[in-house]
């Protein structure tokens, strides 16, 4: 029998009285110890979380209920925050926006993506490097694209200098209330698409061969074997990049703020713009608080949606 | 042998006297210095301002000769973003973090004062003898910010009105002479800035006027003066605000002129950024534009040409009625956060009273940027050789002020959506005022309620 006495002086029995934390510990069952080395290993990762994400996010939600203007003490309001903002039309106007956004970034990022990855699976000469440069958009600061956009979207900028001999006449992409919140759209997907064509391509990459020797086999052209191979095997791949893609899209700033302001009228206001607004300009941090309650709302939809996703994918795989 | 009980000093005495004497002068001085500092407790302080190419470097040069000459303070000079620094500083105060003292632009006054976050200043302290004094030192709009129950709140330093600059060489080549034809009301605007347009097919070489339109506060400051022109009000005493009037609606009317009227300007094509709002006009794609005083620093480095040339200059605002015309006065005053400990206060004086104590040197360095101080600056030589100087100090001087209104940035974004709206998607004028209208009633309404 090994002699425990070295590592745990109760082991012999010979000492007496209510054994410290530390014999505590050594006189568990091996299984509880791993446990508990498990919880404090985690433990510090979980405070961090603690302070400085779930804290605050509570505080936020908390602070939906009051009137705070960051200078006097908040003062508990109850709804009143949300009705306002229900009652609001810019709020409403500014959803909206969110939402055709969020959809029109996504479908068009995930379409886009999946293209350029089987472009590049083809294995065509230099396609990697065209997947290099592509990726390249997603490395470049997102002040310097905003600002580049900026004057290549101008009635007179090279976008319509190219569409121009193509007999569309001017377009003004920044200034027109139909085409502003498009062409955020386009800028977006410009930067985020070359980013999920790598995440295709892995998964492309992945997908056994097997199935396509048999359906060429039987005699099934590339179309189909696209329709009833790739995609259906792809699926989780796609309803990762969709999620991702949308919480990604409901949380931008910085390209409507430096492209277009908001403007014009209202037309590429979205809801982290209007967070600002309310709260650093208009010094309503409960209203503020509000409105993000609402996006962390839509974007709480898209998580349980990816939770549920994982889930699935594990059962298929397993 | 007996010694003497004289002792005669050797000549390596005298030369060692006069060695331990000449160090003992050299040092003396900073000794003392030191000494007579360690006397005053030392102070660290901290000061925010905005930034601009001219005004933040002339600030910072004051505030580094200021703890030159007192060595006991130690300030903290930081700078933000022109349209950033509000938003700062209500984030400080909220956070406790709010400098001690910083400058405040005009409008963002009555924030500060209702919510008891700025410190009353001491006029003695700031060299006059009396509130009265130091209020007769200054036009009485430029006080009414900085002014409350008979204290004063803020030392008003930058005042200054909008005028509207003209390119002299253009105005030539179309027959027309900058120094007798420059439009004093807005028809004759409108008029020679349609003269004054080139176009190539349907594209504009050159637009007759320009409106800056990159930010809700150069449409305030633009609009403002066309309302109160057309007999308009911002807010009546109820405080609702009363822009979709019929006097609203003529002053929307005549700010879409140009463009819509005229077709002498076009709202989408501009190359103007938040640093370089005038850029259409320095790089001379606009004759005309409304502007603060423009500094020579900036058009020498976007156009030298320009400067060289020197075919640029001020004139005032067009009226409603011509030869009545009036342009906004804004400015900055300098402040001090309420919160400050009392000998942080006291040094703050002190560096406010010696930043203006030099307004000559201000103007030098940040020329044709007007001061809102009536003395000490305007009727000096260095002043008077400014081209065109004296159009710029009527504008700053006859100029109609911002409203000092609770929910300014709220009226300030929601005036910006509508001139957006009828110039860029040509909305129905009346309709886009009453829905800015009741916005900004809305805004005031949750003020009062909170």
């Amino acid at each position: 029998m090994a002699d425990l006495t070295s590592i745990n002086p109760y082991a012999s029995g010979n000492l007496s009285g209510p054994p410290p934390a530390v014999s505590r510990f050594w006189q568990m069952h091996h299984r509880q110890r791993i446990r508990l080395w498990g919880i404090a290993f985690v433990l510090p990762t979980l405070l961090f979380f603690a302070v400085f994400k779930y804290g605050p996010m509570m505080w936020a939600i908390e602070l939906s209920f009051n009137s705070y203007d960051m200078v006097s003490a908040p003062r508990f309001i109850g709804l009143d925050n949300y009705r306002e903002l229900a009652a609001d039309p810019i709020f409403r106007e500014t959803l909206l926006n969110t939402f055709v956004y969020i959809a029109g970034s996504t479908i068009l990022t995930t379409i886009v993506g999946l293209s350029l990855a089987l472009a590049i699976n083809t294995g065509i000469p230099g396609a990697r490097y065209c997947m290099t440069a592509m990726f390249l958009t997603n490395l470049m600061p997102i002040i310097a694209v905003c600002l580049v956009w900026r004057f290549l979207l101008h009635p007179y900028g090279l976008v319509n200098q190219i569409l121009q001999p193509l007999g569309v006449g001017r377009i003004d992409w920044l200034t027109n209330s139909w085409t502003a919140l498009p062409a955020i759209i386009m800028v977006t997907v410009w930067r985020f698409a070359p980013y999920f064509m790598v995440v295709f391509l892995a998964a492309l990459l992945a997908l056994p061969e097997d199935y396509y020797e048999a359906a060429e086999l039987d005699g099934a052209g590339a179309f189909r074997r696209f329709i009833h191979i790739t995609l259906p095997l792809l699926m989780p791949t796609i309803f990762f990049v969709v999620v991702v893609s949308a919480l990604l899209c409901a949380r931008i700033f910085l390209m409507p703020y430096l492209i277009t302001g908001g403007g014009p009228g209202n037309a590429t206001r979205v809801l982290s713009m209007l967070i600002y607004e309310t709260g650093f300009s208009y010094l309503k941090m409960g209203q503020a608080a509000a409105i993000s309650v609402v996006l962390f709302a839509i974007m709480l939809v898209f998580t349980a949606f990816q939770i549920r996703l994982f889930a699935r994918s594990e059962q298929v795989y397993m | 042998m007996k010694k003497s009980a004289i002792l005669r000093p050797t000549r390596r005495d005298v030369v060692r006297t006069i060695g331990a004497a000449g160090l003992g002068a050299a040092t003396s001085g900073p000794l003392m210095q030191r000494a007579f500092a360690q006397t005053k407790k030392p102070v660290e302080i901290s000061f925010w301002t905005f930034d601009n190419p001219q005004q933040r470097p002339w600030v910072h040069k004051r505030v580094k000769l200021f703890m030159q000459e007192n060595p006991h303070v130690k300030v903290d000079f930081q700078w933000f973003a022109f349209a950033d620094l509000g938003k700062k500083v209500s984030v400080g105060f909220a956070t406790g973090t709010a400098p001690d003292g910083f400058v405040s632009q005009d409008w963002f006054m009555p924030t500060w004062l209702d919510k008891g976050l700025l410190a009353p200043l001491d006029t003695q302290r700031l060299g006059y003898p009396s509130y009265a004094a130091f209020t007769g030192d200054f036009a009485k709009a430029f006080v009414d910010g900085a002014t409350m129950d008979g204290k004063v709140y803020g030392y008003p330093l930058w005042f200054y009105g909008y005028c509207n600059y003209l390119n002299s060489k253009q105005f030539k080549e179309v027959g027309l002479d900058a120094e007798k034809d420059w439009p004093q009301s807005w028809d004759q605007l409108g008029e020679v800035a349609k003269r004054l347009t080139v176009k190539d097919g349907d594209k504009f070489v050159r637009q007759g006027f320009k409106f800056a339109m990159h930010s809700s506060q150069w449409t305030m400051i633009q609009f403002n003066p066309i309302l109160i022109q057309s007999g308009g009000k911002w807010f009546d005493d109820a405080g609702k605000c009363t822009v979709n009037s019929d006097a609203g609606v003529r002053a929307m009317t005549i700010r879409a002129s140009i463009a819509q009227k005229y077709g002498a300007e076009d709202p989408a094509d501009s190359i103007a950024t938040n640093p370089v709002p005038g850029m259409d006009f320095l790089k001379e794609r606009a004759s005309m534009f409304f502007c603060h005083p423009i500094p020579f620093d900036l058009v020498k480095v976007n156009n030298p040409a320009m400067l060289e040339g020197g075919y640029f200059r001020p004139v005032q605002y067009p009226g409603v009625q011509t030869g009545k015309g009036n342009s906004t006065t804004y400015g900055f005053n300098l402040v001090i956060n309420a919160k400050a400990a009392a000998e942080k206060q006291e040094a703050l004086h002190d560096l406010y009273k010696f930043i203006m104590s030099d307004l000559i040197d201000c103007w030098k360095d940040t020329a044709p940027f007007t001061l809102g101080r009536k003395t000490g600056w305007a009727d000096n030589a260095e002043v008077q050789k400014f081209p065109h100087v004296n159009e710029i100090i009527r504008a700053k001087d006859e100029g109609v002020f911002l409203p000092r209104s609770l929910v300014f940035n709220e009226l300030a974004d929601s005036m910006h959506r509508a001139v957006q709206k009828v110039m860029l998607s040509k909305a129905g004028i009346k309709a886009t005022l009453d829905e800015a209208a009741a916005e900004v009633d809305r805004a005031t309404a949750a003020y009062k309620k909170a």
